[in-house]
């Protein structure tokens, strides 16, 4: 409906742009979205994570109602893709929705996400497709 | 302690209400409110609200809509958890009351999502997931509920057929309910036949957005239903990273702990009002709440029996009222309780809301009483 927020996109590039996660320097658990504090075991003391961009497909599904941004790419197909610690849910593109299985490899590719307009930004983020 | 008791109710038929501005709506329907609970002295206001900013332009709801009755020098919330606003500004309210602070608090729940076109319903209610995370993406709830359906389905082995099944019986009730959006009742075929919104799910599925206002007058003093418990309970594991996708976390915390607060089981619940914004979420909230064993809902309306859920239609014929729901919800089940018209009196003395935010991110359960 307006147009999204320069400063909210440009402090999200190291996830949109690299899948950066978050692992406890503590026990090890990792989390995508990042955390501030590990959930599991309470430390603070956390690092930069890089996701794998490789994995498999969990499961989708193909979204036919979709927000205005999203007009003229739908139908979206949405799934969950396990890339290596962490699940992460997002779009999957270059995919015949029927030819998709659940468990099958999967890659992460960039992509334009969002055209905003005729004086918005052009904005970047990962994106999933089946391993050729 | 204070108990709470709920004095007075209203509601309006839900639908689509373009000649009423939503301070307009609000107010006819609080007004009503405290005509039946008998012009009790306000002392608060508590608001719930989903769109006002994003569909109607309007913060501090609240004081427009006493200014429309003017009700001067109460003091006014507005309660936010997307489409679980209802559920959890009734709990602030009667919290309000029980700590003794205020004596007598009305809450109101007011949404009008066809103002604006559906398209622009879907990037309002989008803004109920993570906004950088999912929303950002193109996800949204329909997306989120079409995956659980998915891997509910194959988890307990059920086919599309079973979970038609929910928009079927909640089109039966609401077929009789005079206040719902969509009153007519739906054969298999039609929910089979619908189109698809995300799959598994059908338009059929999908509870309608709907324009609607509902409000109860809280007091610390007698009146017709007793607040016996309630609970609030957020979920904090991001959609990504459930561990299961076949239980409504949220939904299982806070009946847990306002069954005890009310002291009471599933068994005891007569009726309950739950929140299926999708049919999928509306099995697990009923499992959630004890009604059905985990994955066993659908095989029960396999097999003929009726869950004691939704009399009023649920999202799926009442309407998605948005931030409205959880105060239609809590309408309904004080009115069915009573036995007042249109609805029959349910057998028990006890019912009970689900209220939910988002696709399990936050519930309210909130127990009723006589």
């Amino acid at each position: 409906m307006e147009h999204e927020s320069v400063p909210l996109y440009w402090r999200n590039i190291p996830s949109y742009y690299r899948l950066a996660a978050r692992r406890c320097r503590k026990c090890g658990e990792v989390y995508y979205p990042p955390v501030v504090k590990c959930p599991r075991c309470g430390s603070s003391e956390l690092e930069d994570f890089q996701l794998p961009h490789e994995g498999e497909l969990v499961e989708f599904t193909v979204l036919r109602s979709v927000p205005t941004d999203y007009m003229k790419q739908k139908p979206l197909v949405i799934g969950l893709v396990k890339l290596g610690p962490v699940k992460v849910l997002g779009q999957i593109v270059d995919a015949a929705p029927e030819k998709l299985k659940a468990g099958q490899r999967m890659e992460v590719v960039f992509r334009r996400v969002v055209v905003d307009g005729k004086y918005g930004l052009v904005m970047y983020g990962y994106k999933f497709r089946p391993r050729p | 302690m204070t108990d709470v008791w709920i004095n007075g109710t209203a509601m309006v038929q839900t639908g689509r209400h373009y000649n009423l501005n939503m301070d307009e709506m609000a107010a006819r329907v609080l007004d009503e409110a405290l005509k039946d609970a008998g012009y009790p002295e306000l002392d608060a206001l508590f608001v719930a609200s989903a769109t006002a900013e994003q569909a109607d332009r309007q913060q501090m709801l609240g004081t427009y809509i006493a200014a429309r009755l003017g009700l001067d020098k109460v003091a006014t919330y507005r309660v936010e958890n997307a489409d679980g606003s209802g559920g959890s500004a009734l709990m602030a309210a009667a919290m309000a009351v029980r700590s003794g602070v205020y004596g007598c608090v009305a809450v109101v729940g007011v949404d009008k999502p066809n103002d604006v076109l559906s398209n622009q319903q879907q990037d309002i209610y989008s803004t109920a997931t993570d906004s950088v995370y999912e929303r950002y993406f193109g996800v949204t709830p329909a997306a989120q509920a079409a995956l659980m359906a998915k891997m509910y389905l194959s988890k307990y082995e059920y086919k599309y057929e079973d979970l038609a099944l929910w928009p079927v019986l909640m089109h039966k009730y609401g077929a009789s309910n005079p206040y719902a959006y969509i009153r007519k009742q739906a054969k298999l075929e039609d929910v089979l036949d619908s189109e698809l919104v995300s799959d598994p799910l059908r338009l059929y599925d999908v509870g309608p957005m709907a324009d609607g206002a509902a409000a109860a007058i809280l007091c610390g003093r007698k009146g017709v239903a007793k607040v016996l418990g309630m609970w609030s309970s957020a979920n904090a594991v991001p959609f990504n990273a459930r561990q299961d996708y076949d239980v409504l976390y949220s939904a299982r915390e806070a009946a847990e702990r306002a069954y005890r607060m009310a002291g009471i089981t599933p068994r005891d619940v007569a009726t309950a009002e739950v929140h299926d914004s999708y049919s999928i979420l509306g099995v697990l909230a009923a499992e959630a709440l004890g009604l059905a064993p985990r994955g066993g809902l659908l095989a029960s309306l396999r097999g003929g029996s009726e869950v004691r859920a939704n009399l009023s239609g649920g999202l799926k014929s009442r309407g998605n009222v948005m931030g409205a729901t959880g105060v239609y919800q809590a309408v309904e089940v004080v009115w069915q309780l009573v036995g007042r018209g249109p609805f029959k009196r349910v057998d028990g003395s006890i019912g009970v809301i689900h209220s939910m935010g988002g696709v399990d991110a936050t519930s309210t359960v909130v127990v009723l009483g006589l």
